[in-house]
């Protein structure tokens, strides 16, 4: 083996300051009186957060549930180009394309269908780095509970954003 | 990386001059270091024996084994065998191909203990026989499961339902016993839904009065099929699977992936996305120590230590939060470097970390360390002596609790570790203390190797800018043609690694945490093996038990750290 | 808390309804914890959440002792006998919060070896999404649970009446 440099932890027999417990115990209860009179008088310790009234600021990195961007006419970014859904580990994405009845040019796609599983997502983001269009996002909206399975199904309705962009609580995307 | 292959293959003798004659088919120096034999089946123990008996070769550790399925070929399955020498950093790989009609190897459980699991495991997952092992049965999937889920031709979705009447209880727990010596003789099952058992675990055990005379274990609750899973995605898409082996860290998982992949296609990341790599990995193994002890002193009574050990974890759970955008399941590493560059705030808040973390180890220090109580139930408890250890295949902190100081970032650096300064801690006793004292002191020599890699942190890109294996970015992706091709091409193709195989460990929370990579040049892995280091620690404990009384019991398992998505897969 | 006619009492009513507010705050969870779930349910106990402001604090791993199972965490084939013997075992009335996207549905393992969801064999009243959800989805479950309980809307309640149907 290769000469490494050690640092041996043995602490050897137990020596009699410590056998008679008494200081060891003195020096423990020290330390949680100290952290108690800290939190009774100072506040300054107290890690609990007092959710639901008041919730912890997530950085805007958090993958959280998705958003379908759009254009400024209100009609979806999406070119129903099923990156997403190939990149998906989990294969939560569905998408359905179609032709675009109002599309300026020819042979444009849209998404007919576009659902996303929520309780099979994993919230890896790897949707939102394989978008060529910045067409799917993520929110930083965290906190969701279902009382079905099917409840969970989202589509465009659902998804599509909802106001100007600058209002979204936006989470994972591709610029910071 | 490649600094560590060249700097052993200097000492490296000649094997095959040293091995018995004739008996090895083929011997080449494979790229990522190792010496690769192919042997016969009928000389494959004379092969194995010698390896570890040879003083020049002294292959005291046997890491792995495991089976890789090929149905084009004549002789279907291949057994390959990880083997090192902790003294002379050498390592072999071993490859034995036999057919599918006589799916049969000797076993190797004579020579190394080590083989105990891993070839229950080939077994249960390929169906190959080891004759001579003394308990070959299904280790991961359980007792109504049909055919054997790593061959090429098992459908991964083809589940198999289990009924509460097979219950998978070992043979000796249900004999009925008479003699006189057995009147205080019962039968315990701990688990698998257990307080102490901190997940999935579970253990049967046989109490005279209350002291345990025989233990098995019995694991697979927790086995999601990772290995297969992998076959069946894209090489990039196979990380968020590896943050959920190793939980606690799931960083260290990440990166030993990404490593191990780049390794094959011979790309390293940035300087900039090392460092980073090293500085939040390291920020995962305190965590990782951090729960493992905190859980241990709870089964043990101490149930601050928990609460103390939990506010730094929150703390950085928040930064690898704002890193990568998920507290606990990063997927920030990707072949080639990272997804994204860290927050302009992340010098800072890593600065702020090195001060709370100490805080909060030092309280648990005072709380715990001195007092009688916790050393009398933790010393001489759950004794390994180095040899057992390294019988065992132990490494990581377990192994240096028994005075062997073998720690990958030093014997093999990687990663750019070779330029941090830091200590290895070891103990001499072996025991639960020991293992406790060990994590502690490597709680700070993270915190040492961090302060280092923060203070030298280099600018520049953070992923590499070869679009053969790295997303371009997306400004380009939006404004240039030919970054949009590579995109698509990466996303419908994946990366392309060449073909054949390559074995790449590093230093996990645990241990040595080991991946061989079969690659047939396809978008995604032909076979995926992780080598846990759970596994190899996790085997030894009905043997540590014997002897010991069921809270002592208790006190052990804690300090292994036994993570069973590790274990399991 | 029927009249056998299928009526209610007002009496029935007020105690049917400080049962129901007596219930959602005393629920004592106890964590079926497997994975990498189990490790943010830590979280959620422990100082920065603090799921005993829910009257959840006693985290019994006792089932008898316990009125909220929190599958937290991949279910395999084999462990699935476990969880549903579990399950049994607690007492009524008893609710399931099932965390994160494994428990839920498999998640993305849809492979040999994991259950596609537990509702295969026991009934869920919410399912939280996340792989690993966030401390605050877990708790907004919780939250929920708590609206269920209330309102009468849980699987235990829809079950409760079922039964009574059938035997009037």
């Amino acid at each position: 083996m290769k000469d490494v440099p050690t640092i041996n932890v043995d602490r050897g027999p137990i020596p009699f300051s410590e056998r008679i417990y008494l200081g060891p115990i003195v020096k423990g209860l020290a330390v949680t009186l100290r952290h108690f009179l800290r939190n009774l008088f100072g506040h300054r310790d107290v890690a609990t957060i007092q959710y639901p009234e008041v919730k912890r600021q997530y950085s805007e990195r958090l993958r959280g549930r998705h958003i379908l961007t759009t254009k400024e006419d209100g009609s979806l970014r999406c070119v129903a180009c099923f990156m997403c859904e190939t990149a998906c580990p989990a294969d939560c994405i569905t998408i359905v394309a179609e032709e675009d009845p109002e599309a300026t040019v020819e042979w444009e796609k849209k998404a007919a269908l576009y659902e996303i599983d929520l309780l099979r997502c994993v919230f890896c983001g790897y949707c939102v780095d394989a978008c060529p269009k910045e067409a799917i996002i993520m929110s930083r909206q965290h906190e969701m509970a279902f009382g079905a399975r099917e409840e969970a199904v989202v589509g465009i309705d659902e998804l599509r954003q909802k106001g100007p962009i600058e209002d979204q609580d936006l989470g994972y995307r591709p610029y910071f | 990386m490649t600094a560590s292959s060249t700097k052993s293959s200097t000492q490296l003798p000649d094997a095959e001059a040293l091995l018995p004659a004739d008996a090895v088919i083929s011997s080449a120096r494979a790229a990522d270091g190792h010496t690769e034999l192919t042997v016969d089946r009928s000389r494959l123990l004379e092969v194995l024996r010698t390896l570890k008996e040879r003083p020049e070769l002294d292959c005291d550790l046997l890491l792995d084994i495991c089976g890789v399925d090929y149905p084009r070929r004549d002789q279907r399955f291949e057994v390959v065998y990880h083997i090192a020498s902790l003294a002379r950093d050498h390592r072999f790989r071993v490859k034995v191909p036999i057919s599918e009609d006589d799916a049969t190897v000797p076993s190797a459980y004579g020579i190394w203990k080590a083989a105990d699991w891993f070839e229950r495991e080939a077994y249960d997952l390929f169906g190959i026989t080891f004759e001579g092992h003394p308990n070959l049965k299904r280790i991961l999937t359980h007792g109504g499961f049909h055919g054997h889920a790593l061959r090429k031709d098992y459908d991964p979705g083809q589940r198999w339902l289990l009924t509460e009447e097979d219950s998978m209880v070992p043979a000796w727990a249900t004999e009925e016993l008479t003699d006189e010596d057995h009147l205080e003789s019962q039968v315990l099952n701990l688990g698998p839904s257990h307080p102490a058992t901190h997940g999935t675990l579970r253990v049967v055990v046989r109490l005279e009065g209350e002291t345990i005379s025989k233990a098995e274990c019995e694991i697979g609750y927790l086995h999601r099929c990772f290995e297969k899973m992998s076959e069946t995605h894209g090489w990039n898409q196979v990380i968020p699977y590896t943050d959920r082996l190793n939980y606690c860290s799931s960083m260290i998982n990440g990166v030993g992936y990404a490593l191990a992949v780049e390794k094959m296609l011979g790309v390293e990341a940035p300087p900039r996305a090392q460092a980073v790599r090293v500085i939040l990995s390291e920020l995962s193994r305190i965590m990782d120590h951090a729960v493992c002890l905190g859980a241990n002193l709870v089964d043990l009574g101490a149930l601050t230590n928990f609460w103390y050990f939990f506010q730094p974890r929150e703390e950085i759970y928040g930064l690898l939060e704002a890193c990568a955008g998920g507290r606990l399941t990063v997927s920030y590493a990707r072949v080639g470097g990272l997804a994204h560059d860290v927050p302009a705030d992340f010098e800072e808040r890593v600065r702020y970390l090195l001060d709370y973390i100490p805080k909060f180890v030092n309280d648990v220090e005072k709380l715990i360390t001195t007092n009688k109580i916790f050393r009398d139930r933790t010393e001489g408890i759950g004794v390994v002596s180095p040899e057992d250890a390294v019988a065992w295949g132990w490494t990581g902190p377990c192994l240096r609790a028994s005075g062997v100081p073998y720690d990958v970032r030093k014997a093999h650096p990687y990663m750019g570790y070779e330029q941090y300064d830091f200590d290895v801690p070891v103990a001499s006793t072996g025991d639960t203390y020991a293992r406790y004292l060990v994590r502690m002191e490597e709680m700070r020599q993270s915190l040492r190797i961090i302060r280092q890699a923060i203070d030298d942190l280099p600018e520049g890109p953070v992923i590499t800018d070869d679009h053969h294996v790295a997303l371009p970015p997306k400004e380009k992706v939006y404004t240039e043609m030919e970054a949009l091709i590579w995109h698509f091409k990466l996303i419908y193709e994946g990366i392309h690694v060449p073909k054949g195989d390559a074995y790449s460990f590093t230093e996990g929370a645990n241990g040595e945490l080991g991946y061989y990579i079969v690659s047939d040049g396809s978008g995604h892995p032909y076979r995926l093996k992780v080598r846990p280091p759970c596994f190899a620690i996790f085997q030894a404990f009905p043997h540590i038990l014997e002897g010991h009384m069921v809270p002592d019991a208790i006190a052990i398992l804690g300090s292994l750290n036994i993570i069973a998505g590790e274990l399991d897969r | 808390m029927r009249q056998p006619d299928g009526s209610s009492s007002m009496l029935t009513t007020r105690v049917d309804a400080m049962l129901r507010w007596v219930r959602k705050n005393s629920l004592w969870p106890l964590p079926f914890g497997t994975a990498c779930c189990a490790i943010e349910f830590m979280s959620v106990v422990s100082s920065h959440y603090d799921l005993a402001r829910f009257g959840a604090e006693v985290v019994r791993f006792s089932p008898r002792q316990s009125d909220l199972m929190i599958v937290a965490g991949t279910i395999t084939d084999k462990m699935a006998p476990v969880v549903k013997r579990i399950y049994d075992q607690m007492a009524e009335p008893k609710y399931v919060i099932s965390m994160g996207a494994c428990a839920c549905t498999g998640g993305f393992y849809r492979a040999y070896h994991v259950v596609q969801g537990v509702d295969e064999f026991i009934p869920v009243d919410v399912y939280v999404p996340g792989c690993p959800p966030t401390p605050e989805a877990l708790m907004h479950g919780v939250i929920k649970l708590q609206e269920m309980i209330q309102n009468g809307e849980t699987q235990y309640d829809r079950f409760k009446h079922q039964e009574l149907d059938t035997t009037a």
